[in-house]
């Protein structure tokens, strides 16, 4: 039973990172319908600098919040930069060409200006695990996935209660039409693609003390976080949470009742299945384009 | 007419035939390199670096080898396999070099083995000690090593976890990598050797954030003490897994994660036993003093402690020695020539006495009596003798 515990609560934490990554891919994608596939990296870049300017003897407290903002800043670059002059519509593929080479160019720099080594971001939090249960965890892994829900909600609210979100919505649902009715469309790209380095950055943040910051740390979560954005439908924010929750818990189970070999073999088989049976994802809504 | 055109064309074919037949003499003065110099690992490539630059200057400040100054040119696999074989078939086709090295990752040196041997040029590990690199069946074999031979530290591990066991239930944690595969096969021979009961065998992949699920299974079946195959940074993690689940025991570890453990995991390594060919830390011998203090002024370190892999550093500076005597003995900058040299050279290096450093039954230099057993102790990793645990 403890290990049962035990299994849940260890895939709700790497499940939330997974639902925080897969958010970004969201936010991005309900503006232009198109992703940053380097939106892993932005967790590394987030955690990176955070570490940098700790070095450079900026309070966490400060440098967190400065971490965060110039990953948006990447984002917003990358949008400018990377996207918009390749995105033509829906059969444009040149973005991700350009987003995954840039995410390469961020690694290799951040490889030689930082080092290969990892390093530990401290958190308070990270000390002594608590007992759930017979099971343990640090206090500091419970705001992964409560940071994920919390995301949730704050995202839920933005669309539905802000101007700014509607606008967002109106998008990704008729950009033509949209446009027509004033709402500057290339604003809100650079605005969801700045919103979803930041959520990036955050998560790079929050998960840097219980993984290790490295230049390559984002990588596998991104990859993950796309999947698990993929199978639950990329329009469906609560579907996301919930997709990225039960990947994590999935997992762990398949490595505590099976083996580690087995994880990424069930654990991408069950998602290839899952696609096969819904291909707009758990989730998503089948789109219909009227010509 | 007729004959002379027969003539001429024998001729032209012999000469072509007499050309190709001509060994190659003109192997460059350089040692070649295959290194993780980017990726979690790169803190290893520098320490080869440090230790196979200071040796070339030394040698190269006596006038070099037969006249020639000898020169290092490393080239990044960033621990691929792939990139590795690359980098084999650049030294030994477009640079020349006389031999090569190889760095950090066991799975680098094993896929290089045929690109070597197509090429016949020396190549020696100062590193990657995964058994099949210099037990590879070549006749002749140009695999040589001047590192941990993992048969030996095996060996070494299961009797050290005897030894340090209370319940006499001993379980091996392990990468999912041709070096923690590879070490399985050699773990069991060496418990099957010792008596030693091994009631579990777990693995994991390089950047699992997670180890509870394997460490949960050890823990149920008794397991007191874990020999432990990783790097650095999954270390980390199974130390916080353990103290995740409150799961308590030994660890008797390969020498994957002497860098920066001490520094992600601070206390929480403490007396975690790692078993080494060469510590920097402590006292040293006057000559081992004075290349360290070449390392320490060459590359403007403050301490011991930043030549992150000490073995690396001292295994490639007795590995230039090593060849540097094969090619005096050889005679010329020849491949093959060289190869066979290897077998007559005695030397007297940092890590150990080399007599002969290699014979052809035997191509792994460092004798597991030379070994060191060393300890993390907050924060720092030291002679075991060093510290509580040697007691």
């Amino acid at each position: 039973m403890t290990a049962i515990v035990q299994y849940t609560l260890s895939g709700l934490v790497i499940g939330g990172l997974y639902a925080i990554v897969a958010l970004g891919f969201y936010i991005m994608w309900s503006a232009v319908r198109a992703v940053n596939f380097a939106h892993g990296d932005t967790l590394m870049l987030g955690s990176v600098l955070s570490i940098a300017l700790m070095w450079a003897g900026v309070p966490l407290i400060v440098g967190i919040p400065l971490a965060i903002a110039a990953s948006a800043v990447f984002g917003l670059l990358i949008e400018r930069i990377a996207v918009r002059p390749l995105n033509h519509g829906p059969s444009s593929v040149g973005w991700m060409l350009s987003t995954i080479a840039i995410g390469l160019m961020l690694e290799a720099f951040v490889t030689v200006t930082f080092g290969a080594d990892p390093r530990s971001l401290p958190s308070p939090l990270m000390g002594t695990p608590i007992s759930i249960a017979g099971a343990g965890i640090f206090p500091h892994e419970l705001l992964v996935p409560a940071s994920a829900v919390a995301l949730l909600a704050l995202l839920d609210g933005f669309y539905r209660s802000t101007m700014l979100g509607r606008a967002m919505r109106a998008i990704s649902q008729k950009p033509v039409a949209a446009g027509l009715m004033g709402i500057d469309v290339r604003r809100m790209a650079l605005i969801s693609f700045a919103a979803a380095s930041a959520l990036g950055a955050f998560a790079g943040i929050l998960a840097a003390p219980i993984i290790q910051v490295s230049a390559t740390m984002g990588l596998l979560l991104g990859l993950k976080g796309f999947l698990v954005a993929i199978i639950a439908g990329m329009s469906n924010a609560r579907g996301i949470v919930i997709t990225g929750f039960a990947y994590g818990v999935l997992e762990r189970f398949i490595e505590g009742f099976g083996n580690t070999a087995l994880r990424e073999v069930l654990g991408f088989g069950v998602m290839i299945l899952l696609l096969l049976m819904f291909p707009n994802g758990l989730f998503g809504q089948r789109e219909v384009n009227k010509v | 007419m007729r004959f002379q055109s027969i003539h001429a064309l024998l001729g032209s074919a012999g000469l072509a035939l007499a050309l190709g037949a001509m060994p190659a003499f003109a192997n460059k003065p350089c040692i070649g390199a295959s290194l993780p110099i980017t990726g979690p690992t790169a803190w290893a490539a520098d320490s080869i670096r440090m230790g196979a630059e200071v040796a070339i200057a030394e040698i190269n400040a006596k006038g070099g080898v037969l006249g020639q100054r000898l020169s290092f040119v490393a080239y990044d696999d960033a621990g691929q396999p792939p990139r590795g074989v690359d980098n084999a078939r650049r030294i030994a086709e477009s640079d020349g070099c006389i031999a090569m090295f190889g760095g950090w990752h066991s799975g680098v040196a094993l896929a290089v083995v045929e690109p070597v041997h197509d090429a016949r040029i020396p190549y020696i590990a100062v590193i990657s000690a995964g058994t099949r690199i210099t037990e590879n069946d070549r006749k002749p074999n140009y695999m040589f090593r001047v590192s941990m031979f993992d048969r030996w530290q095996a060996l070494a591990l299961v009797r050290k976890s005897k030894e340090v066991t209370k319940t006499g239930n001993i379980g091996v944690l392990y990468e999912d990598t041709g070096w923690g595969q590879g070490a399985v096969p050699d773990l069991k021979a060496s418990a099957s050797a010792e008596g030693a009961k091994v009631v579990g065998y777990e693995v994991f992949k390089w950047d699992d954030r997670d180890m509870t699920a394997q460490l949960i299974r050890l823990r149920d079946a008794g397991v007191d003490t874990i020999i432990l195959y990783s790097r650095d940074l999954e270390a980390n993690q199974i130390l916080r897994s353990m103290q995740r689940i409150n799961y308590t025991a030994r660890i008797v570890s390969a020498w994957g994660n002497t860098g920066t453990l001490g520094e992600l995991a601070g206390p929480l390594a403490n007396g975690m036993i790692v078993l080494q060919t060469f510590t920097w830390m402590g006292n040293l011998q006057p000559r081992q003093k004075q290349v360290l203090d070449s390392i320490m002024s060459r590359y403007k370190l403050k301490s011991p402690e930043d030549i992150k892999h000490g073995s690396g550093a001292a295994n490639a500076y007795d590995a230039v020695y090593i060849l540097a005597e094969a090619i005096r003995t050889a005679g010329a900058y020849d491949r093959t020539r060289v190869r066979d040299a290897m077998y007559k050279v005695s030397h007297q290096g940092i890590v150990q006495r080399y007599a002969p450093a290699f014979t052809p039954e035997r191509h792994n230099a460092i004798l597991p009596e030379n070994y060191v057993w060393t300890a993390w102790h907050n924060g720092r990793i030291l002679p075991i003798a060093q510290t509580p645990y040697g007691k």
